[in-house]
Parts: structure tokens; sequence; C-alpha cells
């Protein structure tokens, strides 16, 4: 089983007019899944883990980006 | 009509912590690793809630990653 | 002699029939009959040659409550058609609730719906703590009928006080709900709202996100033994979870006989496959019996921001992601650096930002100059002379940050995906969130924009299946007794209006909310005439005084 990585991040509307940050996710299983991040948890983990912008996080094992919270 | 398979999870019991239930829902896994899979699992709880990972007796806890 | 007759429109009768040419009379408030060149002539006769006659609108997701009080039309939703709403969703009610309660639920309603301070102490008086006593307060002064959903929170508050929002009910805690459930619907609730995503004002879940399935479980046995409806809000933003609660209520829906609802359900093109997995769930459950709707609506979602907030519209700009993250005060001062200043407008890309920004939409309703309200950020750029990421600091320095631009159709906007989804017999149309959101964004005229966008530009539905979608199919979804058809003996609730044009407005910023409160509206366009059982409630443009809107009576 190998480490879930980050394969795309970007940008959507949501729900209450606000912009969340879709992050398409390959899970350890192989499956390909989307996590809709509000703006303050995206904030959070790329300051966490040190992204610079959203197309940073990808490429990037999925603990690893989760770490710091 | 059969139902097609979908994605386990659980519910919290009331009182309970992330350590009763990953053990209780992945008795297979050590318990670091099941936490850390469940938490990984669940962002709805463990990143986007505020007090994050405060576990409410409505959640929906996935205790699987998503399904091929 | 009719009260009104209609003489000479295209009567679509609300249940997918063609649309004939033919008379609507209506008296005491009821549809008395319906044909062609009706001779018994009326009080008022309308002619309404070239227009269509259909049912009133139903609108099943709205938070009307707090407005209700003072504007029984919960304007401006009764001038687009909508003859009928349903308020309480997302478990919040205004009733029950006790008198030290109403502190704790105000809080929840300006989270959730941006009312101003002002509504809950100076627009009406809190005569009530039952739900029968709210009942009272609006019935009476209503234009529009109203099928109020019973709030699962409040339950929770009112037998549970402050632990409402700590911990599980206790056996006995769970009793006493259930029996002011059973109250609550015998005094006329609709059924039962909950929610798994909404918040308070301090971020903390609402109480009725504490409760264990059980508990939902058992209150759904009250709804059993009336037959009433379950309202949801989801975990919206994510599949797996969404189909999870779809089959916690399908066990829910089999194992009490009722009607359930979830709402909202959107599309997005970062996450295509969503509205076809959760309807392929939907469509097992409901094979097997179950009655599981998911409530669609048919506007598009804009984003909207200010750089008071950082936004994650700049998410892909590191300089910008760097600045926005600063305190305020810094913030600004950054925003002044002229070397900051210049970084921010190179990382925008070498056209200046015109890609990104230049089609964003000044918006009004905040510090914004009159001006500059309604025009793109690309056009205000090059009449300053300068590129539109320049413009965007400048403009929000000029405005103290607080000036709020709009990125229009950011999500749920891809017609082509859409008008399929709306016309899918599985699908509620509806979740319009009339009431709520108020500074946000509008939340009127889903239906003119239904038939503007999904019937005459994209012909995803034919005029009489748009019809049927927001009328006999919510009152039949519903339970809304004699309502949603055209029909012979049924409620005289009536929408006249110009298939050619109908639609909705753009939305502007009014401010005539109690204390002088702000909201985003949009007004109608294409809607003729709207009568309210029997009497007209609005017309060419004017609402009129008819007070005839009713608690609707179930089936």
């Amino acid at each position: 089983m190998s480490d879930a990585v980050v394969l795309a991040a970007d940008i959507a509307a949501g729900h209450d007019g606000d912009a969340e940050l879709v992050v398409t996710v390959r899970y350890e299983n192989g499956v390909v899944g989307v996590v809709a991040l509000d703006s303050d948890s995206a904030f959070d983990i790329m300051q966490s883990c040190g992204a610079a912008s959203s197309a940073d996080l990808v490429g990037r094992p999925w603990h690893e980006v989760l770490k710091g919270v | 009509m059969t139902l097609s398979q979908q994605r386990r999870f659980t519910t919290p019991e009331p009182d309970e912590t992330l350590d009763s239930l990953a053990a209780r829902a992945r008795p297979d896994l050590d318990l670091a690793t099941a936490i850390e899979l469940i938490r990984g699992w669940n962002l709805h709880i463990f990143l986007m809630r505020r007090p994050r990972g405060l576990l409410l007796g409505g959640d929906v806890v996935f205790i699987e990653p998503p399904l091929i | 002699m009719f009260d009104i007759l209609i003489k000479n429109g295209m009567v679509i009768d609300g249940v997918g029939s063609k649309a004939v040419l033919s008379d609507v009379g209506i008296k005491d408030g009821k549809i008395l009959a319906i044909g062609e060149n009706l001779k018994d002539g009326g009080r008022q006769v309308l002619d309404a040659a070239g227009l269509v006659v259909s049912p009133g609108f139903i609108d099943p997701h709205t938070h009307f409550d707090a407005q209700l009080l003072w504007d029984g039309a919960a304007k401006p939703a009764l001038e687009h058609g909508v003859t009928s709403i349903i308020p309480g969703n997302c478990s919040l009610s205004l009733a029950p609730l006790k008198a030290e309660d109403r502190k704790t639920l105000i809080g929840m309603f300006q989270q959730i719906e941006e009312l101003p301070p002002a509504a809950f102490t100076d627009a009406f008086e809190w005569t009530w703590e039952t739900f029968s006593g709210y009942r009272a307060a609006i019935e009476g002064t209503l234009s529009v009928n109203v099928a109020p959903l019973v709030g699962h929170s409040v339950i929770r508050l009112w037998v549970m006080g402050a632990d409402a929002q700590q911990r599980a009910a206790r056996p006995e805690e769970i009793s006493a709900m259930q029996d002011l459930l059973r109250e609550c619907l015998n005094a006329g609730a609709v059924g039962l709202s909950t929610s798994f995503v909404d918040v308070d004002e301090n971020a903390r879940p609402v109480p009725s996100r504490f409760a264990q399935f059980q508990e939902l479980d058992a209150l759904c046995a009250v709804l059993g033994e009336f037959g009433r409806m379950l309202q949801i809000v989801p975990e919206f933003y994510d599949t797996d979870i969404t189909i999870a609660r779809i089959d916690q209520l399908a066990e829910l829906s089999l194992k009490h006989k009722i009607p359930t609802t979830l709402s909202p359900v959107f599309d997005n093109r970062q996450s295509p496959n969503n509205v076809p997995r959760t309807l392929a769930r939907i469509d097992e459950q409901m094979a097997r019996g179950a009655r599981v709707w998911p409530q669609m609506q048919t506007r598009p979602i804009d984003i909207s921001f200010s750089l008071l907030r950082p936004s994650l519209f700049f998410a892909r700009l590191p300089s910008w992601v760097k600045i926005l993250r600063l305190p305020v005060t810094e913030r600004i001062s950054a925003l002044r650096d002229p070397v900051t200043a210049d970084k921010l407008v190179a990382d925008a890309g070498e056209d200046g930002g015109e890609r990104l920004m230049g089609r964003l939409i000044v918006r009004g309703g905040g510090e914004a100059p009159e001006h500059l309200v309604g025009r793109t950020l690309g056009d205000i750029a090059a009449e300053r002379g300068e590129v539109p990421a320049r413009a965007l600091i400048t403009l929000s320095l000029e405005n103290d940050l607080e000036i709020a631009f709009l990125a229009a159709n950011g999500g749920h906007d891809s017609t082509d995906r859409i008008g399929p989804m709306l016309a899918n017999p599985l699908v509620h149309i509806g979740a319009s969130d009339g009431g709520a959101h108020l500074t946000s964004f509008s939340t009127y005229g889903d239906t003119g924009y239904l038939f503007s966008e999904f019937v005459r530009k994209s012909g995803a539905l034919t005029l009489e299946h748009a019809v049927q979608k927001i009328t006999s199919e919510p009152a039949e979804i519903w339970g809304l007794k004699d309502r949603g058809i055209l029909k012979t003996g049924y409620a005289a609730d009536v929408v006249i209006f110009d298939p050619l044009t109908i639609d909705r407005g753009i939305e502007r910023p009014v401010f005539d909310m109690p204390g002088g409160g702000m909201r985003y509206v949009r007004d109608s366009i294409g809607v003729d005439t709207v009568v309210v059982n029997g009497q007209i409630a609005w017309a060419k443009g004017a609402y009129t005084n008819a007070q005839t809107g009713q608690i609707c009576e179930l089936a």
C-alpha cells in the first residue's frame, strides 16, 4: 500500500459564496477522491506544510500535508 | 434491489474518544496507524471542524479509504 | 359569478399536461372552473392573452421564519410567483423556544441568515414560546402560504438547555423531545429539520449535531405517526458522506414510512462525479421503496470576497497568499508599500491579472463608490490607466478594504450538465435558501432562472415540465393538501407569467431589513400577476394589501 498523495488543488465556489479549495487525492489504495476545504482549513494546511500556493500542494504526500493540523 | 457497496463508516458512541473509536472500528491495525488513517479519511472532523477533532454523535466517521 | 376570471391564458395545470388555451374561474379562494370561454363573468377579469396561467410556485427550502413576522409576503419571493414556502430548515425554527433560550437561538439565526440584530429586537415582539404560539404570531398577516418545519436544534434546546450543544441526550430527554415534536406536528408543522453542517456564531456545531442516530430515529418514529417529512443538511461538500446520509435517510424512511429530503446537492467541475454518484445511490434506495429527495438549486454560485479576509480566490498566487494572511493593519501597510504592490501585480500574470481578475464585478451594498458598482474590474482598470491587479489593490486601499468583488458563476454553473439533472425525476428542485445569506448573495428568483436558462436557453425542460417541477411535485413530496395543481376544488394559488420573458433581475443591494439592514435581492421579470388563495397579492409590479396566505393544510 503506497502513501496517499495530492494530485491537484483547484479553486471552486462554496455554498456560502466563499471560494474553497478542492484537493484531489490518490489514496493509499489507489482510489482518486476529492476533498473540499474551506478557506481557514486550506490556508492552515498550506501554512503548516510550507506550501506557498495551492499549486505547491500538488505531488506532496497527503500525510505530510496534514501533519501540522 | 441489491444495494451497491459503499464506503464503510461508523458513528461515535456517547463520550467516545478517537482512541477508543479507532480501537473499536479497526482492531486489525495497530492503534497509532488506525488513528492516523482515520484522521486522514475524515477531514470534516479533524481539519474543518472547530474545535478540531470534536466527535459528535451524528458524525459519519469513515473507517476505510474511498472505495475503488 | 367568479371572484376572479382569468381569460384567454395558456393554462398549464402543473401535472405535466400540455398547455391549453383556457379560462380559469376562481371563487372563495378555490379554483371553481377551468374551461374554454367560461360564461359566468367575474368581479375581476384578468386578460391573460399570450401569458401562461400556472399553479403558484412552491419553495421547499427557506429561512423566512423571522421575516414573516414583519413581512407576510416574504418579499421578494412572492413577486417571483412563489405562493407557498417552507421555512424552518436546517434544524432552526423560531419555535418551540423558551424565553431564556432566545439569545442562544438568535446567535444561530444571525450566523446562518445574516439578519441584523435589530431584526430580533425592534421588528417584532416575542409573544410565543410554543409552536402554536409562533403559528398564531404569523397567521392573519400572511400574503404567502407557509408550511413550517420545526427545527431539531430548538427541540433539543427546549428539552436540554445549554447541554443541547454539549452531549448526547438521555432516554428521558429523548422521550421529552418526542412529546414536544408531537405537539408541534399537531400544531401544523410539516415535518422536522436537522443539520449535520451548521454552526453558531462562535463556529460551534448547532445542537442537532450532538444527537446520536438513535435520537433521530426516535424523532422519526413520531414523524411516522403523522407521515411527515424529515429534512437534513448533509455534508454536501463530500460525496461519500452525502451517500452515507442518503443511506441513513433511506433506513429512516423505510422504517417509519416517512418522506425525507436532503439539501443542497451541487454540481461542480472540480468534482464532476458528485451528482451522478449521489443520484445513483438515490435511485437504488428509491427502488427499495425509500423516499429520499435530493434538493438542487437552479442558480449558479458566485464567489464573493474582499481583501479584508483571506480568500482562496488568490490561492494560486504565492505572494498574494502571503500578504493576505497578515493581520489587517500589517496587510494594509504591505499593500501600500510600492515594492510589495509591484510584486503582487507581477505575480498576477504577464497580463496584469486581466485573465484572472478582469471579469470581477464590484459589488454594491458595502463601501464601494456608487459609480463603480456593477462594473468589471477590467473596465475600471482601463479607465484608471491601470492593470486589473493594480486596480484591485488601489480600489481596496481607497475603501479601507471594504470593497467586495464578485466572480460570477464560480460553481454549479454548467447549464449543459445541470439541465438534465434538474429534469431528472429523482431531483427535487429547491434549496433556494430564501431569506438566508442576506448580505452574501440573493436567494430569490431561482424560479425565473429555471425558465430563462433551462427552458428557453437550453431546452433541458419543457415549459410544462418546469412548471410541474416547482408546483405539483413539491406539493406531493411535502404533502401540501390541494395545492400545486390547477384543478377544480384546489386552492386558487395562481401565477400569470410571460413564458418569453420570465427571469430573475440583476442582483442588487437594498436596505429594507429592520434597522436599515442590507440584503441582496433580485426583482422578478415577466411575472404579471400572483394570486394567493383567490386574491391578487401582486400585480403589474406592485404588492396589494391582500393577506390571504395560510398555514398549509397537510394531506
